[in-house]
């Protein structure tokens, strides 16, 4: 009787009104969840094979990135503290804000030989250049075109002068980096090319070549170095390569580039004008010269890393191969189940 | 009147939620709250004498028949255009933005978002701090304009339907939406009702309508409503018509409906019987006329319409503990970058003003300078913090409540299309009513169920008679080709539409005719069969122009098993109308008059009619459930027979079958006077009418002489029995709640296998408190004893009154826990609801309710889910539920292969978003700790607003979704499994920590190798922000592949084409020139260290998760592992492993 009942109440009493449509949903994998699917499961024999397969590319990998950290030459040379006349240590702020001559003599030795390019940096520390108050102080859109000129109302305290916008208006421009070396080996001039310092990118697009410094350093306190007014921002090596802010407060930024080789045993005279106070904030300075890996400069840190990741990994391969081999479990092993291990207990 | 047992009288099918059918069946009835009913007999519920007490003018609403004019003259009436959109254009814009504020997260998205205008605060840029939130709004917005563009083009189509009006004296066409209240609306067959209106004229003499309520509340048996007969002769002059009706103000009660008619100063009352309601479909009747008395948006119909009722799903409110967690931790950052920044400006706070890279003062000024962005210590201290607070905003992962909304309409999607769910006989499919719960689906373990209609088909099959004490209960073989019974009149052979299968011992007797005694009274019996009901018999063609069918449309279907039976056997009852029915006794014609009707009720549990046979004779014909029959019987003369009868009633009842016993009496003509009389009087009565009818009824219904009795088998619904065994072994406790008798509810426990043989069976059945608390205890002292055995508790309805709001229901709680098995018999509906908030109360366990009918929403809704059967009961249940479905055994792929799916899915989906945020968040303040503990960001502030909206969401989604860990087969054949759920093992504060700790130690490799390998070298901020960035986003999506169990084309798509994403979004944004980073990007690309920093990253942030995941799975392995390398190995064949399984619990069915 059922199947009669059914269709009887549902067409209740005109048959002309019985839903013939059903509204069986149409069955496609997607819908029923069925697509064709792989289903990898972490057996011992995958683990393990991942491990060694890691430990294998590691290994080697830390190796070579150690070998190219060890074939970069790096000469570092910390002048700040140095570089200030003795008796004048004990307030070294008052010193270097004062009108006191701020030349300063250093030697270097080249341990090691140096083949082109070697990039002069310089390094500061303890100095943050992506302080908030710091890396908001800044207009980009100025620095592209003189239509945005006035564009400065991030770039507080150092916006304006006069009522007369500064370009390139910000703290980070008015805090340009100002001391200069001047490099000379074994009495010859060195001659160190500040040209192409700069990400050609920013040359091209972010800095206008129609932009010209206005009002720059012009406010009752000094930052850092002048512009001069006649060359366009685009030309402004050094103000952007400083522009680009450093991630990290101990930073290098590249000074220029030095186009010949050096030998072992050259010893290298630099005079600086030890100008840029970081001293209040107790912030080191030093002078690099550096040659350069295809991984970059010297550091072991990621060789190491390399290394110590590729050998924890070997270690684990082995350790779990034992395991496998000393408790294996039988994959799939319904005896497992937990209604299985104590039958009745829920 | 009827069938108690079938219980669904027309009373209680109509009567609101809490009343029962299968109350009617036990002693309980006056529990259960008054019932409402209604009938051309005139018996008008209670609430409708009340309307007689006046129903107050402010509380009325005055509609004068056809003049619409004056009705809507003082008060103007809501016309009949409805309007279910709920936005116009103008309105559109707030209302929806006032809407979606409605949640917290949005709120704290918006403060957040405010809290970055402030000047001193600024620490994204105005777009990108308002993005998240506009991006989130905008796609709701867009999604809930989409919805309400279909509804105004629906209501338009609606609007513009037309109906006939009548206006200056004769019917117009007129489009729905200008109907008025007052008018004259006229009807014909098949048309849906415009509006309520209360009936005036139909095209029958004694002013019946048929009507089909499918649209209201789906119900597609044809119900009886009733024009009075005063207004029938009327209505033939609507122009003169006067009269104006008083009516209650518009109420959503579909059952209910109060007024008072008034023409030529005479008051009628009008009941519920009296009015149709919009969107009922009129059938079988030429015409009605009626008068508009509710328009539009207050029909009963619309005000109806509303949505799903709205509950939290567990695993939500669990994991607001952790968000309070994470809030805290959120603190714990903002705090340590506020005091860090504090220590820092201190020290330093006398060269603040010179510092180069802090500048306090402004010289441009004045030359001594003025501090400039500078507040003072104490201020720039809090205000550090509440900048914290922005950049570290997404620790609360506002994104994840858009995810969990998107995912659960994923998954919603899925269930609805499931194949195995879709129920061919209702041609009805999965559905889902309420979005937010559907991984409560995986951690149920209590289940209660309503029987008939849910465990049982509630299709009702005539078994067995017992006609004067004398059993027949053999059937014809099934399988016999007998072409089942049919008569010729006129030339037309009538056939019923349904065969039953019949005793031909017993059809012999009743084609003896009136040859014997026993002979006699079989005819008199199956004659009370077919008389003694409400159905109403439907004509229908057939292919076959001389053979008709004869289909009983009725609202019960115990009636509906009754006259079939009846027929079969050879009365077939052809015709009725309120005044007579036409039976056909073995081709012969023959025409009783109906001289009264008392319908079923629940306090007598019985109906009865009185017949004026064609020898003239006036007979009582009652029917009802044994309990109140046999009060009412003559014992004196026929003791013996009803001993027989009640011992065969209870053999039948132990076969779990439903049994009506069948009573009648001659009436003289005294007898029958004083019953007219006072039925005249009862049923014209202005206050208390139901109240009288029902003393008159009782008053007759005395000193019957016992006709017979029935038996109806509820079947079972197919694969209800392995349905239960599969939720049994799954650990979910399943409590049947039923009105049947004990002796039948055990039968059908056992027939359901909610019963085994093997188990011990403690029933109570206790008439006193006393007694009660008596066996409690002494059964939780049995249980305690022995705790191998296993056990099922029976209670029945009237320990239950006891138990239930008592301290009793500790201990009955304590009972039911040990009980494998606890069956609850003659429950009264609210205490269904009881039941069911016994138990939620007393654990933090799941519960379920499923149900199809009225009397179970109340458990529907009290339970933390609530599913409803959309099968033979109407839809009050559905109406009410969270889900609902064709058949009881949809439940086992739902709650364990959906639930469970549902339940993981939800889990890992939840802990995953915590952990991606959390990740990125902490990758933000490490940072800090080198930006002089200012709060800088290297990831530009658009990646950071896109890192949780674009550049990691969108696999999360798809994962939460589309992955299965473990296939459906194995899910159904391994019930074992849904255990995960219940345990919680997919989401747990462990599982939260051990995330967390990853979290710490990932977001530290993500950022310390780079700042390592850096340190000291011309890096710049923006290229090793996109470092960063891209580091975080291959990790965080590596750690969701590590996990993704299905790797189809989806998920590689949404995985890998997510990392691109991010790829092209952080060279997009690295293009733009006026941005700091320009071409950062590319520039850092080139250099080798990048790509190194890259990998070394990678496998270091995954290295443990990589090998703890393998040693867990290894050496600890979970169900769900073992089961995953079954799946993938097959290292068993399925079937040996459920045969051990069945072993435990097998136990053959009884009958």
């Amino acid at each position: 009787m059922s199947t009669n009942t059914a269709s009887s109440s549902a067409g209740s009493g005109d048959p002309s009104t019985a839903r013939k449509n059903s509204k069986r949903p149409k069955y496609s994998k997607f819908t029923q969840q069925e697509l064709p699917a792989c289903k990898p499961i972490l057996t011992p024999g995958w683990v393990i094979s991942t491990f060694l397969i890691v430990s294998v590319v590691f290994i080697p990998l830390g190796v070579i990135s150690l070998f190219a950290s060890q074939d970069v030459v790096e000469i570092v040379d910390r002048y700040d503290n140095d570089c200030i006349p003795a008796p004048a240590r004990t307030n070294k702020v008052a010193f270097i804000q004062g009108a006191s001559p701020k030349a300063c003599n250093r030697t270097l030795t080249v341990t090691k030989r140096m083949k082109q390019p070697i990039y002069v940096y310089y390094q500061l520390e303890n100095f943050y250049q992506n302080h908030r108050r710091y890396v908001k102080s800044r207009s980009d859109s100025q620095l592209r075109s003189p239509k945005y000129e006035n564009q400065i109302s991030a770039c507080k305290p150092e916006d304006d002068a006069g009522g007369q916008p500064i370009v390139p208006c910000g703290l980070i421009a008015w805090s340009l980096f100002n001391d200069t070396y001047t490099l000379s080996r074994n009495n010859t001039p060195l001659a160190v090319n500040k040209k192409g310092i700069a990400w050609k990118s920013d040359k091209e697009h972010k800095f206008g070549n129609r932009v010209f410094p206005k009002n720059f350093q012009k406010g009752n306190l000094t930052g850092g170095a002048t512009l001069k007014s006649d060359i366009p921002l685009s030309e402004q090596e050094d103000l952007i390569v400083w522009m680009r802010t450093a991630a990290l407060p101990t930073f290098r930024k590249l000074y220029g580039k030095i186009e010949t080789d050096l030998e072992n045993g050259d010893t290298i005279h630099v005079t600086l004008q030890n100008n840029y106070n970081t001293y209040s904030f107790s912030g080191k300075k030093k002078l690099v010269l550096s040659t350069t890996s295809w991984l970059g400069g010297k550091n072991d840190f990621l060789g190491i890393a390399y290394l110590t990741v590729g050998g924890i990994c070997f270690f684990l391969a082995l350790a779990f191969t034992i395991m496998y081999l000393v408790k294996p479990r039988r994959l799939g092993d319904p005896s497992y189940l937990s209604w299985n291990r104590n039958p009745g207990g829920r | 009147m009827d069938k108690p047992p079938p219980h669904e009288s027309i009373s209680s099918r109509w009567s609101v939620s809490s009343v029962d059918k299968e109350v009617t069946f036990g002693d309980l009835g006056d529990l259960g709250s008054k019932r409402i009913r209604h009938g051309s007999a005139g018996a008008d519920s209670e609430m409708l004498s009340m309307s007689q007490k006046e129903i107050k003018d402010e509380d009325a609403r005055l509609v004068y028949i056809n003049d619409p004019e004056r009705t809507n003259e003082t008060f103007d009436f809501t016309g009949n255009s409805i309007k279910t959109a709920k936005y116009s254009v103008f309105t559109f814009l707030p209302r929806n933005l006032f809407e979606q504020f409605h949640r917290v997260a949005y709120v704290y998205f918006l403060c957040i978002a405010v809290l970055n205008q402030l000047p001193q605060l600024a620490v994204f840029g105005r777009g990108a701090s308002i993005m998240p939130l506009a991006f989130v709004l905008l796609v709701s917005a867009i999604k809930d304009a989409y919805e309400d563009f279909r509804r105004h083009r629906s209501d338009r189509v609606e609007n513009n339907r037309l109906a006939l009006v009548f206006e200056d004296g004769e019917f117009r066409e007129k489009q729905w939406k200008y109907i008025r209240v007052g008018e004259v609306i006229k009807v014909v067959s098949n048309q849906t009702l415009p509006c309520d209106m209360v009936l005036l004229a139909t095209s029958d003499p004694t002013g019946v309508v048929y009507v089909q309520t499918t649209n209201l509340d789906g119900e597609s048996n044809l119900k009886t409503r009733y024009a009075k007969q005063e207004t029938l002769q009327k209505a033939t002059d609507l122009e003169t018509f006067d009269g104006f009706i008083k009516c209650e103000k518009p109420n959503r009660n579909i059952y209910g409906f109060q007024a008072n008619m008034e023409i030529d100063g005479r008051r009628l009352s009008l009941g519920p019987s009296n009015i149709i309601l919009r969107g009922c479909e009129l059938k079988n009747t030429e015409w009605a006329l009626g008068v508009v008395v509710y328009a539009g948006s207050e029909t009963k119909a619309m005000l109806n319409n509303s949505g799903a009722p709205s509950k939290r799903s567990r695993l939500e409110t669990r994991m607001n503990l952790e968000i309070i967690l994470l809030s805290l931790f959120l603190i714990v950052l903002c705090t340590t970058a506020a005091a860090t920044a504090a220590v820092w400006l201190r020290q330093h706070r006398n060269d603040l003003d010179t510092i180069l890279f802090y500048r306090r003062k402004d010289y441009s000024v004045r030359p001594e300078g003025k501090n400039y962005h500078y507040y003072g210590w104490g201020w720039e201290i809090f205000f550090t913090f509440f900048m914290a607070v922005i950049v570290y905003q997404i620790m609360i992962p506002i994104s994840l409540y858009i995810s969990m909304e998107l995912v659960r309409i994923g998954q919603a999607y899925f269930m609805t299309r499931d194949d195995l769910m879709y129920d061919e006989s209702s041609n009805s499919s999965f559905q889902c009513r309420a979005l937010n719960i559907n991984e409560d689906l995986g951690q149920i373990k209590y289940l209660f169920s309503d029987k008939t209609g849910t465990l049982t088909d509630n299709k009702m099959e005539f078994q067995c008679a017992c006609i004067g004490g004398v059993d027949y209960s053999d059937r014809e073989p099934a399988e016999s080709e007998q072409a089942g019974y049919s008569v010729e009149v006129d030339g037309v052979i009538l056939k019923p539409k349904m065969r039953v299968r019949v005793d031909p011992e017993l059809l012999k007797l009743t084609r003896n005719g009136k040859a014997t005694e026993e002979a006699k009274r079989a005819n008199e019996f199956f004659l009370s069969l077919a008389a003694c009901n409400t159905i109403v018999p439907i004509v229908t063609n057939t292919s076959d122009p001389n053979v008709k069918l004869v289909d009983y449309q009725g609202e019960s279907p115990d009636e509906q098993a009754l006259v079939y039976a009846a027929a079969a056997y050879g009365f077939l009852l052809i015709e009725r109308t309120s005044g007579h029915i036409v039976i056909n006794v073995r081709g012969e014609m023959q025409r009783f008059n109906v001289l009264g009707l008392h319908e079923f009720d629940s306090d007598r549990k019985r109906m009865s009619v009185i017949l004026g046979c064609p020898d003239m004779s006036v007979k009582l014909y009652v029917k009802g459930a044994d309990s109140s029959m046999f009060g009412v019987m003559d014992h004196e003369s026929y003791g013996d027979v009803i001993e027989a009868t009640k011992n065969q009633l209870h053999a039948y009842s132990s076969d779990g079958l439903r049994t009506l016993v069948v009573g009648m009496r001659k009436l003289n003509d005294t007898e029958f006077e004083q019953w007219h009389s006072s039925f005249e009087a009862a049923s014209t009565a202005l206050i208390g009418r139901a109240g009288l009818l029902r003393k008159v009824a009782g008053n007759i219904e005395t000193n019957l002489r016992i006709v017979g009795a029935t038996a109806i088998e509820d079947k079972l619904q197919r694969g209800v029995p392995e349905a239960i065994e599969s939720l049994r072994i799954a650990g979910i406790k399943v409590w049947v709640l039923t009105g049947d008798k004990q002796e039948t509810a055990i039968s059908i426990g056992f027939s359901s296998r909610l019963l085994t043989r093997n188990m011990r069976q403690i029933v109570i059945n206790s008439n006193s408190l006393a007694s009660c608390r008596r066996s409690l205890e002494e059964a939780n002292d049995s249980i305690a004893s022995d705790d191998d055995e296993s056990v099922a508790l029976i209670i029945d309805g009237t320990s239950l009154i006891y138990v239930l709001d008592n301290d009793l229901e500790d201990v009955l709680f304590q009972v039911a826990c040990k009980s494998s098995a606890v069956l609850c018999c003659r429950v009264a509906p609210f205490q269904k609801a009881g039941i069911v908030a016994l138990v939620k109360n007393r654990t933090s366990d799941m519960t379920l309710a499923i149900g199809d009918g009225a009397n179970d929403v109340s458990m529907i809704q009290m339970a933390d889910v609530g599913v409803g059967i959309s099968g033979q009961e109407g839809r009050q249940a559905v109406m009410a539920s969270d889900f609902a479905m064709g058949q009881f055994r949809f439940l086992v792929p739902l709650l364990l292969v959906h639930g469970h799916w549902n339940y993981q899915r939800m889990g890992y989906m939840i802990l995953y978003n915590f952990y991606r945020n959390a990740v990125f968040v902490l990758i933000l303040f490490w940072y800090v700790l080198f930006t002089c503990y200012t709060l800088t960001t290297a990831i530009t502030e658009w990646s950071s607003v896109l890192y949780s909206v674009v550049y990691t969401s969108f696999p999360t989604i798809v994962i939460g979704i589309l992955d299965k860990n473990l296939g459906r087969r194995i899910l159904l054949n391994h019930p074992q499994l849904y255990g995960v759920g219940q345990r919680g093992e997919g989401y747990s504060t462990t599982l939260f920590w051990y995330m967390m700790f990853d979290t710490v130690w990932q977001s530290a490799v993500i950022f310390f190798i780079p700042l390592f390998a850096y340190w000291g070298s011309t890096i710049d901020t923006s290229s090793l922000g996109d470092l960063w960035t891209i580091a975080a986003v291959v990790v965080v999506n590596l750690h969701l592949a590590m996990d993704v169990i299905r790797w189809n084309w989806i998920a590689h798509a949404a995985i890998w084409g997510s990392i691109v994403a991010a790829c092209i979004c952080v060279i997009v944004i690295d293009v733009i020139p006026t941005l700091p980073g320009y071409w950062a990007i590319f520039e850092v690309a080139k250099t080798w260290m990048f790509w190194f920093c890259l990998l070394a990253i990678v496998v270091t942030s995954l290295l443990p998760r990589f090998a703890i995941k393998f040693l867990v799975e290894y050496y600890r392995p979970s169900d769900v592992r073992i089961a995953r390398e079954v799946e993938k190995l097959r290292t068993f064949s399925e079937s040996q492993t459920m045969g051990t399984e069945m072993n435990q619990i097998q136990d053959p069915a009884r009958r």
